[in-house]
């Protein structure tokens, strides 16, 4: 990298901004995926206009730009695939605004996801929006990813949430999107730009809307002695309409694995659990947590266990959503999918991510989403070993093309980035990448801007060149 | 309308099937479009049949404008250009519908009403509750972002659209999302053409998720003599932990048009619909009652079964009754925030007073308003235009998003229904050049003379 723009950088944002320094350098090179990418820089802005000086310095000298909030991303997403700078968005921390009457609260990108909540709940208000990850994670990384979370089920994802956001456009233009209002004239650019992965232009403020809380919440733990039982149960639970707020799912193995680490109270010795989470007015958590043990005994649970205090809810959530850290204690190396199926397909799935597992001679937990069908089977093996690392990516590619024969797609909330990018074609047709790339190109015409992430290298022929990479125990989700 | 020889039609027989294109007078006049008449309608039977029109379209540098029921050609400006109309009313198929996923995947000339029957086959509904009803269709309903009184608690298409196949003006037919409830997989194009008006591309197939129809559902009106309390309900409502599925503020002048016995004469009625089961319902109607006695409305009413039928069907179809009472009707789609609402719809009601113009209007979900005027005998001819000026100016002042939706065609001469230009509009000009770089599809009609 030329030492002028180094210099510059410092000149803009004050050298206690800027690392260019290798050993500064190295813990950048990571986010929740084993991908390694090193920046040749890493900056710090603090305000839009900085980031502005930043891009156009940038493009005097072309070199190519990655944001980032707190890299806890699973797709590579935040990471320089081609060298280049870094925008760390981790001063630009600030809430610009709450405005409690019309739900609505203006942020800056490195506002991490739960201190919204926390700044807002006073008022019985919070962000719904709610990846594992939200007490690092940040709301910048959340538009880029178009993040989900346990409580997505009822409330929908960032995009859902999302009403306006201020540009940074490769060129330096500050450009304003949607508004805050729930519509605004012309296309929903908002929208598009909401889970595009940071390659059409950097987010430097969003509107978020923000959510009453809920008058009532009920927490049921249904423990079962079969897959195949908590599996039919999600299919019916679906199929009687019943809506839940949160519908999580543990195997046996998995449960065990943050019991011994978490000790939030999963029973050890059964085959898996499910999590649900009932929301709303009194009247309504009552009936529905009502119909829900209902078909859970069905289904043959052999029992279902109602949490009886805020103590035991957020215990049992804290098992859920540490799991990957517990499961990190177990394995050298773990590699998580994000694959989504039709609810239907949950039983048929799983027994066939179960015999994956036997034909490769892998342990595979399954700790996912199970009310919107969004999997997550986590191949345990050994890095080290480069024969075990060929063959994990075989079973994970096994696994992504049978959920993509089932109707499903490559990502429910992961996102691309450079993990399944090569895996497009599976998906999408060279016309469909094709009209795609020229988006990109619309906002993005050098390709500077987060570059190798989203789209195969190959020219759409449908080839699958590159393999995903697996993410490692490091993972911070 | 078209200036270019006729003879194109003999080339899009041979390439449609002939018995698709039309060409006699009353076909090319139910297609007009701002008083535009295209050359020749089409009739696609499938996704395939649309991109062979456009294609052939775009290599003979002509315009296409899609439609279905054909009952929202009045939105947006006058097409600098327009040739052939695709009417998509034969694509008109379930393609995938799987109840125990709660998802379905549509041709986009399905109709709206026929849609909603066959989900309620299986007690599931999609949140549509559109004017026209009976008339639109899908891909209309979901290219014009219809608003639906339901989106108070459903959203708007952003919110359940999972995915979509179109045709883009190079001919090609491509597809975004899925047929999944939770995707990230690419980018969200398919968001693009929702509300997009056919600018973009021919919207062929649109997947969505459904709902589940609640087992119990009840209507409540409270009455008030002024906007101001109306909307301190509202804001009530969005305060307390109530989950109704619709909220509506009706003005009296709206009040006259929905002709309902059940909106109170000379007040500002609020429409509560609750849902869920029996005991949910029960409490809304306990509570708005409390709410409503608190406030001092001057009415609260509970609706029967029937009576609630009623009144939803026509307050849905609020505009097709403003339409027909008074066609020469100019009617603006407001978004505002909620704690400006009460304020913005006074001083628009002054501006039509002032103006010597007759007004109504409908608050709808808390955060939007349908506001319309239309000239009484003694209307100064130019009174309309100064109106129209005042009441974009007076959104704006209060950090409101107005279009005027529908009005008569002589207005567009003299002011742009997309209202003032803005920041992110040229941005808006490089996605048509993506999607539709020969300017095939309704050029001119869209914002900033896309």
């Amino acid at each position: 990298m030329d030492k002028r723009f180094i210099r510059e950088m410092e000149e803009i944002l004050g050298r206690e901004s800027v690392l260019a320094r290798h050993e500064d350098l190295l813990m950048y090179e990571y986010d929740g995926s084993v991908e390694q990418a090193r920046p040749e820089c890493v900056v710090f802005p603090r305000t839009t206009e900085d980031v502005v000086k930043i891009v156009k310095a940038a493009a005097r000298y072309n070199v190519p730009l990655v944001g980032r909030g707190a890299g806890t991303g699973l797709s590579g997403g935040a990471l320089a695939r081609e060298g280049g700078l870094m925008l760390v968005f981790s001063r630009m921390n600030r809430i610009m605004e709450i405005d409690y009457e019309n739900q609505r609260a203006v942020v800056q990108p490195g506002v991490v996801n739960l201190d919204l909540t926390r700044a807002v709940e006073h008022a019985g208000l919070y962000f719904a929006p709610d990846p594992s990850s939200q007490k690092a994670c940040t709301i910048g990384g959340n538009v880029a990813e178009n993040a989900g979370g346990p409580h997505t089920l009822a409330y929908g994802v960032t995009t859902n949430h999302v009403t306006e956001l201020e540009l940074v456009l490769p060129d330096g233009d500050v450009v304003r999107v949607g508004g805050r209002t729930a519509e605004t004239p012309g296309y929903d650019l908002t929208g598009l730009l909401v889970g595009s992965e940071g390659t059409l232009a950097i987010v430097t403020e969003i509107t978020v809307k923000l959510s009453r809380l809920p008058e009532a919440v009920k927490t049921l733990l249904a423990v079962y002695e079969t897959v195949d039982d908590a599996t039919e149960t999600v299919v019916e639970i679906t199929a009687r309409a019943i809506t839940p707020a949160a519908c999580e799912m543990l195997d046996g193995w998995t449960l065990r694995a943050v019991e011994e680490f978490v000790h939030a109270g999963f029973p050890m010795d059964s085959a898996a659990v499910l999590l649900i989470e009932v929301e709303g007015l009194r009247e309504a958590v009552e009936w529905q947590a009502e119909q829900v043990s209902a078909v859970c005994r069905e289904h043959h649970a052999r029992e279902v266990r109602v949490a009886k205090d805020d103590r035991e809810r957020e215990l049992l959530w804290k098992g859920r959503k540490n799991a990957f850290g517990a499961v990190g204690r177990l394995s050298p190396s773990y590699y998580v999918q994000d694959g989504v199926i039709p609810r239907t397909k949950l039983p048929a799935t799983l027994r066939r991510i179960d015999e994956i597992g036997k034909k490769y001679g892998f342990q595979i937990g399954n700790i996912f989403h199970a009310g919107d069908g969004n999997l997550h089977p986590i191949i345990l093996f050994d890095q080290r070993d480069p024969e075990q690392f060929e063959r994990a990516v075989n079973a994970a590619n096994e696994i992504m093309q049978w959920c993509i024969d089932q109707g499903g797609v490559l990502t429910g909330e992961h996102g691309v980035g450079m993990e399944k990018n090569e895996l497009m074609p599976l998906l999408f047709s060279a016309d469909d990448l094709d009209l795609m790339r020229r988006v990109r190109a619309a906002f993005n015409p050098s390709g500077r801007l987060n570059p190798g992430k989203v789209f195969p290298f190959g020219k759409g022929c449908g080839e699958v060149r590159v393999r995903p990479l697996p993410v490692s125990s490091a993972s911070p989700v | 309308m078209s200036t270019r020889p006729t003879s194109f039609v003999e080339r899009l027989e041979k390439l449609a099937s002939a018995s698709s294109v039309a060409t006699d007078a009353a076909t090319l006049e139910a297609c007009a479009v701002d008083g535009a008449r295209p050359t020749a309608v089409v009739r696609p039977g499938s996704a395939e049949e649309v991109a062979v029109v456009v294609r052939f379209a775009a290599a003979e540098k002509l315009a296409v404008i899609p439609m279905g029921g054909r009952t929202k050609l009045g939105i947006g400006m006058p097409p600098r250009r327009y040739d052939i109309a695709l009417d998509m009313s034969r694509m008109n198929r379930v393609l995938a519908y799987d109840p125990g996923d709660l998802t379905l995947g549509v041709e986009a000339g399905i109709g709206v009403e026929k849609l909603l029957e066959v989900l309620a086959e299986e007690k599931q509904f999609l949140p549509l509750l559109v004017p026209w009803m009976e008339r639109a269709t899908i891909g209309g309903v979901v290219a014009a972002n219809s608003v639906s009184p339901l989106r108070y608690a459903y959203g708007g298409p952003r919110d359940f659209v999972l995915g979509m196949e179109f045709v883009t003006g190079e001919g090609k037919l491509c597809k975004s999302g899925g047929r999944v409830v939770k995707n990230v997989t690419g980018y969200d194009l398919h968001k693009l053409l929702i509300g997009s008006l056919g600018t973009l591309g021919v919207i062929t197939r649109v997947n969505f998720k459904t709902f589940p129809l609640p087992p119990a559902q009840q209507t409540f009106v409270t009455s008030y003599t002024n906007a101001e309390e109306a909307m301190a309900l509202v804001q009530a409502i969005a305060k307390s932990p109530l989950s109704p599925r619709l909220v509506e503020v009706v003005e009296p002048g709206a009040a006259k048009i929905i002709a309902s016995e059940k909106l109170p004469t000379g007040l500002w009625s609020v429409v509560v619909a609750a849902a869920g089961n029996e005991r949910v319902v029960e409490r809304h109607g306990a509570e708005l009652a409390r709410m409503a006695e608190e406030s001092r409305a001057s009415e609260f009413q509970a609706l029967t079964d029937a009576e609630k039928r009623l009144l939803l069907g026509r307050v849905r179809e609020f505009l097709q009754h403003l339409m027909v009472m008074h066609p020469a009707a100019t009617i603006f789609r407001i978004n505002a925030l909620p704690t400006a609402m009460a304020g913005l719809v006074e001083r628009l009601r002054e501006i039509a007073l002032r103006n010597q113009l007759a007004s109504c209007a409908v608050v709808r979900a808390g955060g939007m308003v349908y506001f319309a005027v239309w000239p009484e005998a003694g209307s100064e001819g130019d009174s309309l235009r100064r109106a129209c000026e005042e009441i974009f100016a007076a959104a704006e002042g209060e950090g409101a998003q107005a279009v005027i939706e529908l009005c008569p065609a002589e207005l567009k001469r003299e002011v742009n229904v997309w209202g003032a230009t803005r920041g992110d509009f040229e941005l808006m000009q490089r996605m048509k050049r993506v999607f539709d770089p020969g300017e095939v599809f309704a050029p001119g009609r869209f914002v900033s003379g896309i």
